[in-house]
């Protein structure tokens, strides 16, 4: 294994701006990837994810704003040390797999064997083992996103820029990646993936960025995002729990009922943390004057709601 | 690779990133495309297939000039004594020919055994001279030995007749040829050579070409030029494609050539190759500026399609310029081509097919390489900067003027 490249403490995006003609695909786009942090990149079709990745990369040229690698301008030699996973799949679909892969590491600036003993080890974590003198295009498609990835994780990088490494993967491959892809955070590496599964990004990020429109339009870590956002219970009892109207009724203060089914409802709190708690102890009070409390539960506000709240 | 080792060892005893120079990754990029190629079943076999014809064109020359040819010769009582003349004279005049004579009855029998194919020929005395018949056509070689027997037998006896003999008659009347430079088999030679370089070049640029412009479409549509532009600068990339595929059309040429002149060495005109050998080496040269030249364009070409599909037409403008470059070479008159080979990239193929030729010397071939270096420096740093600006668009096929304006 090689000594690998020092990872940055952060790679700070400040105002990146790219314009195709009078369009504008990215606007001034700032956020952060903290070193040792995987940040998650949101947004829909067109939001300008790729091509921030690409602008961080130097593939593309810069319009606006700049890229800083810690407390300084990137360089060429930082983007060569940065491992990088491009949107569209494919190596070079005739040549072996393994060969490849040397050949890349190599252009990195490996030696052979050094590649070779790396480009290895990867193959055979990812049970490629067995595949790795066949051509690429024999390989089923979610194979060649692993040997794909394996490109950018070789030679230690400083940092990973990986535009939808997950897609096509099945779930147990997507654990083992993350596995591997929070090796390179445990040393300290920014990682900035891009994600089209809200559910993934969600239980793999330590941090988000949510682009719509070519506009950062929230960042944070999920729990800072879900802030923002309305604190719900739900209460079950054991019958029917229409009485909550009367712990919360319309119009008073406190928070409100948002639905009742049944012995179900959901209810939703005013956010003052002195009132909330008022509240609650009064909902299992009262629970328990009327038959009994079965669950009195937060509802953790899944992150396509956060989602489609920023980007709307 | 020098470089590599000098980069590995640097690497062992820093740990910063910036320990390795972003020094010439080229050769890498050269050997790549070189053992792909190598290991490409249909190159090595579209290879061994040239190599096999070349072979065996030469192969059937020898053995063709070699074989004895036996001729039979219907004869009727009033030709058997030519017929003897021609028999006896045959070897003298070309050693692989053998006359037999089939002596027949009359005219009627003799084309009756031309007719079940008894004899090839059939001589006889017609109402002007002597004629050699055969059912459809005559033999070029049995006419060649016929004809000045026949014609020598007749002088002898019509000297005879007029009290003297051919010898007095033929006094002073004999034309010899004499050339200046070179002599007939030579200019023969050399015209073939010309028109054989020509193809050779016309061909392997071609199909290097056309590899290499979906080489560099290939890794543009799957975005490992993206993978590579962010590892090493696209020039680095661009220079190893361009010296992996010159390589190895050279190599390959190289190889034709050398076959091609052991296969020379085999049959008469084997006394001219020294000759040829200065002029193919010309060749050569030249293939290697001018279709480093041409290399770049199709790079170009390759760079500013978006799809594999698009090659054919981004490349139409540099396969145009290829053809007229091979049409240039021997289609126009030598005065022409004299001066085609003086402007590039036409003296690319018109040059060496001079010096083949014997119309220019070789310090001619050397000055007229100058003009030919300079615009395939000029043509390489313009395929630079349109190629490293069309790599990494992803919005389509462009076109040239669009490319060099493009933004990066």
């Amino acid at each position: 294994m090689s000594t690998g490249h020092t990872p940055p403490t952060a790679i700070h995006v400040e105002e990146l701006t790219r314009r195709y003609g009078d369009l504008v695909a990215v606007d001034q786009v700032s956020f952060t990837v903290p070193g040792g942090q995987m940040t998650g990149f949101v947004g829909g079709n067109g939001a300008g994810k790729t091509t921030t990745m690409r602008m961080i990369m130097g593939v593309l040229g810069i319009h606006g704003g700049r890229v800083r690698w810690g407390d300084r301008e990137i360089t060429t030699t930082d983007r060569r040390g940065t491992g990088y996973m491009p949107e569209e799949r494919g190596l070079y679909p005739k040549q072996k797999v393994r060969e490849q892969l040397i050949y890349l590491a190599q252009l990195k600036g490996m030696s052979a064997s050094e590649a070779k003993g790396e480009v290895t080890e990867y193959l055979e974590r990812l049970g490629l083992a067995e595949r790795m003198d066949d051509t690429v295009e024999s390989l089923s498609l979610g194979n060649q996103q692993r040997v794909q990835i394996t490109a950018a994780l070789v030679d230690q990088p400083s940092a990973l820029i990986l535009d939808e490494p997950f897609s096509g993967l099945d779930p147990a491959a997507v654990d083992s990646m993350a596995d591997l892809l929070r090796e390179h955070t445990a040393r300290g590496v920014p990682v900035l993936f891009s994600s089209h599964q809200l559910d993934l990004v969600d239980r793999l990020c330590d941090r988000l960025v949510i682009l719509a429109g070519g506009q950062v339009r929230a960042e944070g870590t999920p729990d800072e995002l879900r802030q923002g956002t309305a604190l719900r219970y739900r209460v079950v009892g054991v019958s029917d729990v229409g009485w909550v109207r009367d712990v919360l009724p319309d119009g008073g203060g406190g928070g409100r009922v948002l639905d009742v089914d049944g012995s179900t409802a959901v209810v939703e709190l005013a956010g003052d943390p002195g009132a909330d708690q008022q509240v609650l102890d009064r909902l299992v009070s009262e629970a328990s004057r009327r038959g009994g409390l079965r669950e009195l539960a937060p509802i953790i506000t899944p992150l396509s709601e956060i989602y489609r709240e920023a980007t709307a | 690779m020098s470089s590599t080792t000098e980069q590995s060892t640097q690497r062992r005893d820093a740990s910063a990133h910036d320990r390795r120079q972003s020094g010439a990754v080229w050769p890498l990029v050269a050997k790549r495309e070189i053992m792909v190629k190598l290991r490409d079943k249909a190159f090595i076999g579209g290879t061994l297939f040239s190599l096999a014809i070349i072979v065996g064109v030469f192969g059937f020359q020898a053995w063709n000039a070699e074989r004895d040819r036996t001729y039979d010769i219907a004869v009727t009582s009033e030709s058997t004594q030519m017929g003897q003349t021609v028999r006896e004279a045959a070897p003298t005049i070309d050693d692989a020919v053998t006359v037999e004579l089939v002596q027949v009855s009359d005219d009627a029998a003799a084309r009756a055994a031309l007719d079940e194919g008894e004899a090839d020929a059939w001589l006889h005395p017609g109402d002007a001279g002597w004629v050699l018949a055969s059912t459809s056509q005559v033999s070029s070689q049995l006419l060649a030995v016929v004809q000045p027997t026949v014609t020598q037998s007749v002088l002898e006896s019509n000297a005879e007749a007029a009290g003297t003999d051919v010898a007095a008659l033929q006094q002073g009347s004999e034309v010899t040829t004499e050339l200046l430079e070179g002599d007939e088999d030579r200019r023969g030679l050399a015209q073939a050579a010309g028109i054989v370089m020509a193809i050779l070049f016309y061909m392997s640029a071609m199909l290097f070409g056309m590899t290499l412009a979906s080489s560099v479409v290939e890794e543009k549509q799957s975005r490992i030029a993206e993978i590579i532009a962010a590892s090493i600068p696209t020039r680095q990339l661009l220079i190893g494609k361009l010296v992996g595929n010159v390589a190895l059309a050279l190599g390959q040429l190289a190889i034709y050539v050398a076959v091609g002149l052991i296969g020379l060495s085999f049959t008469d005109l084997g006394g001219l190759l020294p000759s040829l050998s200065a002029g193919l080496l010309w060749f050569l040269v030249y293939f290697l500026v001018g279709f480093t030249c041409v290399a770049a364009l199709f790079a170009v070409a390759g760079a500013l399609a978006s799809r594999t599909e698009d090659v054919q037409s981004t490349a139409t403008p540099v396969t145009m310029l290829v053809l007229i470059m091979f049409f240039g070479s021997f289609f126009v008159g030598e005065s022409a081509r004299a001066v085609m080979a003086w402007i590039p990239p036409f003296s690319a193929i018109a040059m060496p097919v001079e010096v083949v030729a014997g119309e220019a010397t070789w310090w001619e071939a050397v000055l007229a390489l100058v003009p030919l270096i300079a615009l395939t420096a000029v043509v390489l740093w313009a395929a630079e900067r349109i190629y490293r600006r069309a790599l990494l668009q992803t919005g389509g096929k462009l076109g040239y003027r669009q490319a060099w304006r493009a933004e990066v």
